[in-house]
């Protein structure tokens, strides 16, 4: 699998950091499982993938996907450090106008807290 | 004990669990089973063969299974029914007898025919019979021999026929006088498979088959089960045994190979067993009660890996035309996907597609429409059945709205709804449609697709209106944008395969490069052969279509 994926809290918001390629099949299938079992425990995720390199058509349904069912269970997913593929794919889709999407982890963690 | 199956090529018996009837009609035919008794043959429409032909009457014949034979008996046909050209009112048939019904000349039926080309278990048994197996070879070494050289066959590997092959050597080596197979269904309940009595005939019928020990022998840990009527005290509730007079019953349980192998150490569990092999004998015939436990232990474990193999087989020849369909499938896309170019007086169009191997989720349309001719370019999420599957969906429903005249932001948004009304799951769609009116009035609408390129004089615009692609979120709302395009100017519209084709060392073609062929004016196949010197040899991981629309301004210019 070209997709490694690591789970950590940092100030009570639960980080997944990508590895890697996000693209249909088991890299999508990884990462959906991961997010759907920390939205059992957890309300507030950032999804950290300034080392992803590249996501397909596959992937980014699966990111809506799993963006959609986590608003729906009164979570959210932002979105950081994305590196200029990534920008281009999220801005030609617009999804940009979806995702709250950071510069980096910490501005995406600092976004929950003011929240708070 | 002779071994007479072996060199005795297919002549005797059938070779399936039910004889065969080939119908042949013309130029087609068609193969049934005679799995009832009567099989009707007629011209109405209830009958097991309806022959609609003036010359076959409503009842016109049927044929009946009588002791393990079968006869046609005419039902008072006005044009009566042949066998081997001769009238008949009633016949015993024989393999390869051609029967007529009424019509002579166009169609008959051939019953229960050899198959010369196919490779039954027998016929390749006849053909290594050249082995010469001694005489003084025990009839265990027989068995391991011939089982050994039906484990190969698997290029019939039909399970009837392994499973006819099992009980005629079971049936020969216990001297039992009848044989069933039963094989466990899905749910769990054991259904007939195959059943031979000692003279090599078909027997459909389990009706006289105690149901109660084949559950036992499946509940059961041991390798097989033989219960003497004239010893057992307890027959309560299996009056089957009583009522047809049985005296010996074995049961074998069938099980998973892999299950046999760990023999002798501890008992298999239930839920293992594939089925059961049935062997009966009457009292007033001969005991089989002494059959030696091992030919019965070696039964039970060569049937089992046999009928195994033979699944497994039978497993290969599903995907091999679950395969088929799949390209079906891909001929059908093929198909819908070409699309034929309307032609309009003020601008002219052409669109290329370059599959790679997999079925895609690429399209593009075209339709002219009283506001102007229209293309549509899409590309579906993901590859496979599932995305071309999509596809079509899509292709479908935006040709009929665009045909209707309906606005192109509308069209985007009643797609939009209908996808994530549908809930499929996580598959979208990018796309363009664009609509060239006659005077060159552009309007355009793109959902999250690469964006189109509008080249006016040599110089390519990237306009960056967008939207959501259809499909993701369904409250998404759709704004579209406009241009007005001069007589030469050009839209070309391209799916993501072609920006993301990469090259051996991983760089994509990009926008930049497909920027700079569509400045020069190019035509599409200028840019396809931009794509292939820039990949050199790296295969397409994705479908690329390009379309281009050029305004001529035709009879109309300003």
């Amino acid at each position: 699998m070209s997709l490694k994926l690591d789970t950590r809290v940092v100030d009570g918001v639960t980080v997944v950091s990508g590895q890697g390629r996000i693209v249909f099949g088991e890299e999508s299938t990884a990462l959906r499982g991961t997010l759907k079992d920390l939205l059992t425990s957890t309300r507030q995720i950032v999804l950290n993938l300034s080392g992803v390199s590249y996501i397909d058509s596959g992937g980014l349904g699966m990111l809506v996907g799993a963006y959609s069912s986590a608003r729906s269970a009164g979570a959210d997913i932002k979105l950081a450090g994305l590196g200029q593929r990534l920008r281009d794919v999220l801005q030609i889709t617009k999804l940009v106008t979806v995702f709250e999407v950071y510069d980096s982890e910490a501005q995406a963690i600092a976004a929950y807290r003011r929240t708070v | 004990m002779s071994f007479p199956s072996l060199t005795n090529s297919s002549s005797q018996s059938g070779s399936g669990l039910f004889p065969t009837l080939i119908f042949v009609q013309g130029n087609e035919q068609r193969t049934l089973n005679l799995d009832r008794s009567p099989f009707t043959v007629g011209r109405k429409v209830d009958k097991d063969l309806v022959i609609a032909d003036p010359r076959v009457s409503r009842d016109h014949a049927a044929i009946v299974s009588e002791i393990g034979q079968f006869s046609v008996v005419d039902q008072g046909s006005k044009h009566g029914t042949f066998v081997n050209g001769e009238r008949v009112e009633r016949k015993v048939l024989e393999r390869n007898d051609r029967l007529e019904f009424g019509i002579r000349d166009t169609s008959y039926v051939i019953f229960h025919p050899y198959h010369p080309s196919s490779n039954t278990a027998r016929d390749f048994l006849s053909q290594i019979s050249g082995i010469h197996i001694s005489t003084e070879t025990t009839d265990l070494e027989k068995l391991t021999l011939f089982l050994e050289a039906a484990r190969k066959l698997n290029t019939s590997g039909v399970l009837d026929e392994i499973l006819v092959t099992v009980l005629d050597v079971t049936l020969t080596l216990t001297r039992a006088e009848r044989a069933f197979i039963f094989l466990k269904s899905e749910d769990g309940t054991l259904r007939l498979a195959a059943g031979r009595n000692a003279k090599g005939e078909p027997l459909l019928d389990d009706k006289t088959i105690s149901h109660s020990i084949l559950e036992d022998a499946l509940k059961s840990n041991s390798e097989f089960m033989i219960t003497d009527t004239s010893q057992s005290l307890d027959l309560s509730g299996r009056q089957s045994i009583v009522a047809f007079d049985l005296r010996t019953v074995i049961c074998i349980p069938l099980r998973k190979p892999q299950v046999q192998a760990t023999r002798g150490a501890q008992a298999a569990p239930s839920d293992e067993a594939m089925g059961v092999l049935y062997l009966d004998s009457r009292f007033a015939s001969r005991d089989i009660t002494s059959v030696s436990n091992d030919i019965l232990r070696a039964i039970a474990t060569e049937a089992a890996s046999l009928v195994e193999n033979a699944r497994l087989v039978q497993a290969e020849e599903e995907a091999r035309r679950y395969q088929q369909e799949l390209s079906i499938a891909a001929s059908i896309q093929q198909g819908l996907m070409a699309v034929t170019i309307p032609e309009v007086p003020f601008a002219r169009m052409d669109g290329k597609n370059l599959s790679c191997k997999e079925i895609g989720g690429d399209f593009f349309d075209a339709v002219s429409t009283d506001h102007g001719l229209a293309v549509v370019l899409a590309d579906v999420s993901g590859k496979g059945v599932s995305a071309a599957l999509l596809a079509s969906t899509l292709q479908g429903m935006i040709y009929s709205q665009l045909s209707a005249g309906m606005g192109l932001t509308d069209i985007v948004s009643a797609v939009n709804r209908f996808f994530t009304h549908k809930h499929i799951g996580e598959k979208y769609a990018t796309l363009v449609i664009a609509r060239l009116g006659r005077d060159g009035e552009l309007e355009y609408v793109n959902c999250g697709h690469v964006p189109p390129l509008l080249v006016c004089n040599n110089e390519v615009i990237r306009p960056s209106h967008g939207n959501l692609p259809v499909g993701l979120l369904a409250d998404a709302s759709y704004s579209s944008d406009r241009a007005v395009l001069h007589p030469g100017d050009k839209l070309l519209l391209v799916t993501d395969g072609v920006t993301e084709a990469e090259n051996a060392v991983g760089d994509f073609f990009d926008n930049e490069r497909l920027e700079q062929v569509a400045a020069k004016g190019g035509a599409l196949t200028d840019v396809f052969t931009a794509i292939a010197d820039f990949c050199g040899g790296t295969p397409l991981s994705d479908d690329c279509t390009v379309v281009e629309m050029v305004y001529t301004g035709g009879s109309r210019t300003d």
